[in-house]
């Protein structure tokens, strides 16, 4: 611990303290989350545990959050992460006009990037949100807070909770009750979070978890055999029976998007899991290819953790060090004037 | 995937030799720490020789086994094979002499079902030691909790493990769909499935991947079904024209079946002589504290002094 010196404290997670800490070797800012074990009758908490897991044996990817080092402190432990500046639902709520279809497009490719690359892993997040993807100074998404993520394997007949993910991104099989699932459930989360960045506001905001489901069923539609085969095989699907009423053709939910958005958000967003579209096949989708491209990195807001500032305002350490020229700082920080050049440089 | 692993990084050795010295070294760290503690020392044999811990290591191994085969609701081989491999990389660098095999054997259980996501409460765990009374079993519940964080740490905080199953049901897929000589690949697995309970209980996990000792298992419960199936390795597996891999391969499983071959459990008579003796050393040097929680920090002195700031003096101010 001595190695680091603390510099604040950036929030509460599910399972202790989030400080932000300067690692006084290398002065590089990390995040350090610890996990106390208060009372000596306090087990080790199972997110915890899922979070090293899961973090520890994959190897470095742009878009997944990295998980430093783990080391013993007091009566538990401290787990460390690069420093994040913000998150994606306060890009969201900060925006001061929508995110630009560019922009939008930006996130959606590092998202797909991240997810296709904890899939190959084997890896379920099960809590994809907004507020787990954190954005990084230079404007990288990254995905955080692997607290429910969990290693699936195929062979083995374990039952699952359904108790999963949070309201407004959890898929219709788990609000169904089912306990076997499968990646499909962070697909459909990935389709709600891509609908929310559409739209600045979330597509299905349940207040219950039958609230939730009326949302859902009321833009997809009453599942039908066709629509949905398994569904009457899921543990809840006789407690509960809905009026039917029929889907409405998501343009109108995404109204001011562009057909391919559109057709790949659909891609998403169909009940059954299987059918929904993989991350990495996702990334071949024409919607990546076509006018506008995605967002450069340096092209994306970075709000202010906690401040309002609605990323007006670069984080001064990059406006204060232009000459500091590293490929994750955003471009414009990189560049200097021509007009400072002239003199210097005969083809100007 | 196993080939990114901490198992294979940091938890995967190249000999035995390598694996005795680490844990002689474990075994003279305590020695040492008694004799400078000051605490006056009769005699040296007072102390555990290697032989004597590695009798009470396997008489604790098949402990552990035994409660977990017999844990309800069932376990999952892997949970078993997750906490077998928490014993034994527990004890590479710890004598157990210092930390007493049968709270650990339960601890790395405990770990075990949770990492794997076996959900079961404590106090549903600590119900499946039948023999114990109630209150017994919250006191062992108790110090399951307290010991931990310490399991925790010693593992270095590597916590998945790879085990041989899932390999094994692969080779098994694989034998089926490319390998027709072999004619009933799932007439093997009872012995396979003997095999791997044996395996468990050896160096092997230390030692070699698990698909090589998956592999072993196959090809031995084949030779000793009378069945050949070496071929598998020249036609499927594209081993072919690799001598060189090929030969290190057999190398590696003759070694394993070695390891195999040289297991036997520890005789009753040599195991009580030994539980004395170390229940002799916990009471004279009284290494069990009550919380083993802090004191494993502290002497394995990671606990910071004090903190540069304290927590409380933390606050939003410095972010803006």
């Amino acid at each position: 611990m001595e190695q680091y010196s603390i510099l604040g404290r950036i929030g509460e997670g599910a399972h202790g303290i989030v400080f932000k800490a300067k690692h006084v070797e290398t002065g590089e800012t990390v995040a350090l989350k610890k996990v106390a074990l208060r009372r000596l009758e306090d087990a080790i908490p199972n997110q915890a545990l899922r979070e090293i897991k899961a973090l520890q044996e994959i190897e470095d990817n742009q878009h997944v959050v990295r998980l430093k080092d783990v080391f013993p402190h007091g009566t538990g432990f401290v787990l460390v992460f690069d420093f994040m500046l913000s998150d994606l639902s306060e890009v969201i709520r900060n925006a001061r006009r929508p995110l630009t279809p560019a922009q939008v497009k930006g996130y959606m490719l590092m998202l797909l990037k991240g997810v296709a690359f904890l899939h190959n892993n084997n890896i379920m997040h099960r809590d994809l949100k907004p507020a787990n993807l954190l954005i990084s100074s230079s404007g990288h998404l990254k995905i955080a807070d692997f607290g429910l993520a969990r290693l699936h394997s195929q062979q083995e007949d374990r039952l699952y909770s359904h108790q999963v993910a949070t309201r407004w991104y959890r898929a219709p099989e788990l609000l169904y009750g089912a306990r076997k699932y499968d990646e499909g459930v962070d697909l459909w989360a990935v389709g709600c979070i891509f609908g929310e960045l559409l739209n600045s506001s979330p597509l299905f905001p349940g207040e219950n978890d039958i609230e939730q489901l009326c949302c859902v069923l009321r833009v997809l539609g009453t599942p039908t055999n066709d629509t949905w085969p398994e569904m009457a095989e899921l543990p809840d699907y006789n407690k509960i029976t809905f009026k039917e009423n029929p889907a409405v053709p998501l343009e109108e939910i995404v109204p001011d998007s562009s057909p391919h958005a559109v057709s790949l958000l659909h891609g998403f967003l169909v009940y059954p899991s299987e059918r929904r579209c993989p991350a990495h096949q996702a990334l071949l989708h024409p919607y990546f290819f076509c006018s506008p491209l995605p967002a450069h990195h340096s092209e994306l807001p970075i709000p202010q953790r906690g401040g309002g500032g609605g990323g007006h305002h670069l984080n001064p350490r990059l406006q204060a060090a232009p000459a500091d020229f590293s490929v994750d700082l955003p471009l414009k920080s990189s560049l200097v004037r021509p007009a400072q050049l002239r003199g210097h440089a005969s083809c100007l | 995937m196993f080939h990114d692993s901490s198992q294979r990084k940091y938890w995967t050795f190249n000999n035995e030799d390598e694996l005795e010295q680490l844990r002689s070294e474990a075994n003279q760290k305590f020695r040492k720490k008694i004799r400078e503690s000051g605490k006056h020392v009769i005699s040296e044999s007072v102390f555990l020789n290697r032989h004597e811990e590695d009798v009470l290591f396997r008489n604790y191994e098949r402990t552990l086994l035994d409660f977990c085969n017999v844990f309800k609701p069932a376990m999952p081989k892997s949970v078993i094979g997750t906490a077998i491999m928490y014993f034994r990389r527990f004890y590479m660098n710890n004598s157990l002499m210092e930390y007493h095999p049968r709270i650990i054997m339960l601890t790395c259980s405990y770990l075990a079902c949770k990492v794997d996501e076996f959900n079961v409460s404590s106090s549903q765990f600590v119900g499946n030691l039948v023999q114990e009374s109630p209150a017994e079993q919250e006191r062992v519940s108790e110090q399951i909790l307290e010991y931990e964080l310490l399991l925790v740490q010693q593992l270095n905080f590597h916590l998945v493990v790879h085990n041989p199953y899932r390999p094994l049901e692969g080779l098994l897929i694989d034998l089926k769909t490319r390998y027709p000589t072999l004619e009933n690949p799932e007439s093997l697995r009872k012995s396979v499935d003997d095999f791997l309970a044996y395996a468990a209980m050896t160096d092997a996990g230390l030692l070699f991947s698990p698909s090589q000792i998956a592999l072993t298992a196959i090809l031995s419960s084949a030779s000793r079904a009378g069945l050949n199936i070496e071929s598998y390795l020249t036609e499927c597996l594209g081993l072919k024209n690799e001598q060189e891999t090929l030969s290190k391969m057999y190398d590696s499983m003759r070694r394993i079946k070695s390891l195999l071959k040289r297991y036997e459990l520890p005789k009753p008579d040599e195991v009580n002589a030994c539980k004395q003796k170390l229940a002799r050393i916990h009471v004279e040097f009284g290494t069990s504290s009550n919380n083993k929680r802090k004191r494993g920090y502290e002497e394995e002195g990671y606990v910071a002094k004090e903190p540069r700031i304290r927590e409380e003096e933390w606050t939003d101010e410095d972010l803006v």
